[in-house]
């Protein structure tokens, strides 16, 4: 597939090409989920996706994973010198570490035989005819009984049961010990596969399998529903984000969704917050008032200060003061105007109260403004990613090399226009490209969102220039998302074909490589924490009169009205040149010198 | 599924226990109205062990035993309101061997079972607290603990 890297880096894996992090310095613990990026100067986009496209993972398929884990046992086996059934119980203890059991045995070969339950010597057996089974307690014949290393006697009937109940009750089966409760000696996979019954032991099997990859710490099943691959990981290599080879992207860190440029705790702190009912009790809170009798908060829908609460509680009662309906008439001026209440707040009594509304109010809106454009972002996405795949005409879980499986089979689609562009199929590979630069920077842009959702009121010139980069990205998105959409039908049904193709393909080829850009800047100026900002001396000052330059130039406010700027554009390449210009933070700086 | 195993090696059980059991034990599966023996229910006894404030009590326990006996455990009561920090309200004896996900195994004894629970009788195991009179009184004030177990001692005198 590194043959086909001709024109763009864009063919590389889904979310692979992202990667300002040149010297990303993680933390010690492997746990710890945030990691900080050094500062560093801009480079050319170009050298540093070279770098990140040395892959710092490995996915792993089914027959991958029996090999390494057969592999494993085998040297321990062959380095210790016991049986593989041995090794295998002994690597599952220590989480398949080949390092550590090597490290444990020959500190201390006692110790770690006692605690995994490997008798050294076992135990003669007794050479009477018969024996009595130390579960059911009935005798039986030799060939009718079985024992672990120990020595103690059990019938198979009793073994098989026994083995169904350990196996029933989840992974703790590959911990098996004699049924004899003072003895400890290990039951491995031989006397599994012996005695239980082939339901149960296909059953063992697969928690054998699961374990080396669950207790691993070098390795985690790819978290895509339905998905059997599993990916190893070097920590250390470079950014989290992987690419299984379903197509599905996520972080190996904290196995969410891939979320470059922002990182894991504010993934996290986000799709808490989307699923919290905090939200929904802050609408309860701004929204609507606990009945003064039953408590129930009650939603106001109609305008009449006159309330009923619902039976069975049915109290009568005035929405402003809280107080019972029969006590309002002439006295409080009149039914509809609550006298009371306009006292009591000027008195202060109500402002606390009101005031806590209103701020859940505000902070509920604030919210909701990020949250629809992150979902907004995410739907649009998808949609993409399903005319990327119509396009592809590839099944979702062939491997995402994808200009390989272009040239194995055009979708209709492309063949379509093939036909009626008279152009050569390698020639159409921009498109492709173009859908794949679309969904990256959907996913890109979607999670901007929860980071400026966390992103301080206070940093008002970070937040400036996030808006700037955000803002500029996403234009450059919509235009190109645009492009790729309508544009492109016209050549696929307009008759006659409209004969000025190639004038289509430097405009998506371009608008690709622009967006491309934007996006690289916005994830590089993420990943440094928008440190850019501070390094400029005097920034902030530009940064406050960012507004009236950039509005100067018709790009103000774009970060929050983009989404919807999904109208006809009839941008030019001389814009498109324009665009570069400022596509950088240091063109950024330049337009507020301007 | 256990194939009914539960019922015969209860039988065994119960031979075993006739041929010899523990001293000042009792441990005999329950009689129904009509004469007939329930091997699932066993009504048990368990003495208080001599030198220590449970010593004089006979302590009696009933045995619930499943049809998936001895694959899981059986459930161990005394009289509901038993003061014992490891034992529910309910009567319900919290004890290791006795947990179906920890320490039971399919060869454990009812014999051993009924020395197990005396043995705890003695030495609660303040890590797994199952009522809270008893789990407090055994970690704040061990003269009103001491107090209350001898107290339940003289409520259980010898059968007989």
């Amino acid at each position: 597939m590194d043959s086909e890297d001709d024109m763009h880096d864009a063919n590389s894996v889904d979310d692979d090409y992202y990667s300002g992090d040149t010297a990303a310095d993680y933390c010690s613990d492997d746990d710890c989920g945030d990691y900080e990026f050094m500062d560093h100067d801009f480079e050319d986009p170009h050298d540093i996706v070279a770098k990140h496209q040395q892959k710092n993972y490995v996915v792993l398929n089914e027959a991958d994973i029996c090999q390494r884990q057969e592999d494993d046992i085998t040297t321990v086996s062959t380095v210790l010198s016991i049986p593989r059934v041995a090794a295998s119980i002994l690597l599952c203890h220590y989480h398949w570490s080949v390092s550590n059991v090597h490290e444990a045995w020959f500190a201390d070969e006692d110790r770690i035989r006692k605690t995994v339950g490997l008798l050294e010597r076992p135990v003669q057996f007794s050479i009477a005819k018969l024996l009595t089974c130390g579960i059911c307690f009935e005798s039986y014949p030799l060939d009718r009984i079985s024992t672990a290393a120990c020595g103690h006697p059990f019938c198979s009937t009793c073994w098989k049961s026994y083995m169904r109940t350990s196996i029933d009750g989840g992974p703790g089966c590959l911990m098996l010990r004699c049924p004899d409760p003072s003895c400890s000696a290990a039951v491995g996979q031989d006397m599994i596969s012996r005695l239980a019954s082939d339901d149960d032991k296909g059953k063992y099997a697969r928690y054998l399998l699961r374990s080396y990859i669950e207790d691993n710490r070098k390795t985690k099943w790819c978290p895509a529903p339905g998905c059997e691959y599993a990916v190893e990981f070097v920590v250390g290599g470079g950014g989290y984000d992987v690419a299984c080879s379903c197509s599905y992207g996520f972080c190996w860190n904290c196995t969410e969704e891939a979320h470059r440029p922002v990182d894991c705790s504010t993934v996290a702190k986000w799709i808490m917050k989307n699923s919290a009912e905090s939200e929904n009790m802050n609408w309860i809170l701004a929204n609507s008032k606990p009945c003064p009798k039953c408590k129930r908060p009650i939603e106001k829908n109609q305008g009449c200060m006159h309330m009923t609460c619902t039976p069975p509680c049915k109290f009568e009662f005035c929405w402003l003061c809280l107080g019972a309906w029969t006590d309002h008439g002439e006295r409080t001026g009149g039914f509809y105007a609550c006298n009371r209440y306009e006292a009591a707040k000027q008195e202060g009594a109500y402002d606390e109260t009101e005031r806590r509304r209103e701020m859940a109010k505000n902070s509920l809106e604030r919210y909701t403004h990020y949250y629809e454009r992150w979902a907004t972002n995410q739907s649009s996405r998808q949609k993409a990613l399903a005319d990327l795949h119509q396009m592809q005409n590839v099944h979702l879980c062939n491997s995402l090399s994808l200009s390989l499986s272009l040239s194995l089979s055009l979708s209709p689609q492309l063949e379509k226009l093939s036909d009626r562009q008279s152009q050569p199929e390698s020639q159409l590979k921009f498109i492709i490209e173009a859908w794949l630069q679309i969904v990256e920077c959907r996913r890109v842009l979607k999670w901007t969102y929860a980071y400026g959702y966390y992103l301080s009121e206070d940093e008002h010139a970070k937040r400036q220039f996030f808006e700037y980069l955000q803002g500029e990205a996403e234009a450059g998105l919509e235009r190109l998302h645009q492009c790729a959409e309508k544009d492109l039908q016209n050549y696929l049904t307009a008759e006659p074909p409209p004969n000025d193709f190639n004038d289509f393909r430097t405009k998506l080829a371009g608008l690709t490589s622009v967006t491309r850009n934007y996006f690289e800047n916005l994830v590089r100026a993420l990943e440094n924490g928008l440190s850019d900002v501070d390094t400029q001396g005097g920034c902030s000052k530009t940064a406050a009169s960012s507004k009236g330059g950039a509005g100067g130039k018709g790009k103000s406010g774009r970060g929050k009205a983009a989404s919807k700027t999904g109208g006809p554009n009839d941008d030019s390449q001389r814009q498109i040149a324009n665009l570069f210009l400022f596509a950088s933070p240091l063109g950024w700086l330049l337009l507020q010198k301007l | 599924m256990s194939g009914g195993i539960a019922r015969g090696r209860l039988a065994e059980e119960r031979k075993a226990w006739r041929k010899n059991h523990p001293h000042g034990f009792v441990a005999k599966p329950e009689s129904l109205p009509d004469g007939s023996v329930n091997l699932m229910i066993w009504q048990c006894t368990i003495p208080g062990k001599a030198a220590t404030d449970w010593d004089g009590g006979y302590y009696p326990l009933t045995i619930h035993f499943t049809e998936d006996y001895p694959s899981k455990p059986p459930k161990c009561k005394f009289p509901p309101g038993f003061f014992h920090p490891n034992v529910y309200p309910s009567g319900t004896v919290c004890l290791s061997i006795l947990n179906e996900d920890s320490g039971w195994r399919p060869a454990i004894t009812v014999k051993q079972i009924l020395v197990g629970i005396q043995d705890l009788l003695d030495q609660p195991n303040p890590a797994d607290p199952a009522q809270t009179e008893g789990y407090h009184l055994f970690i704040q004030d061990p003269v009103e603990y001491k107090r209350r177990v001898r107290q339940q001692a003289k409520l259980y005198p010898p059968l007989v």
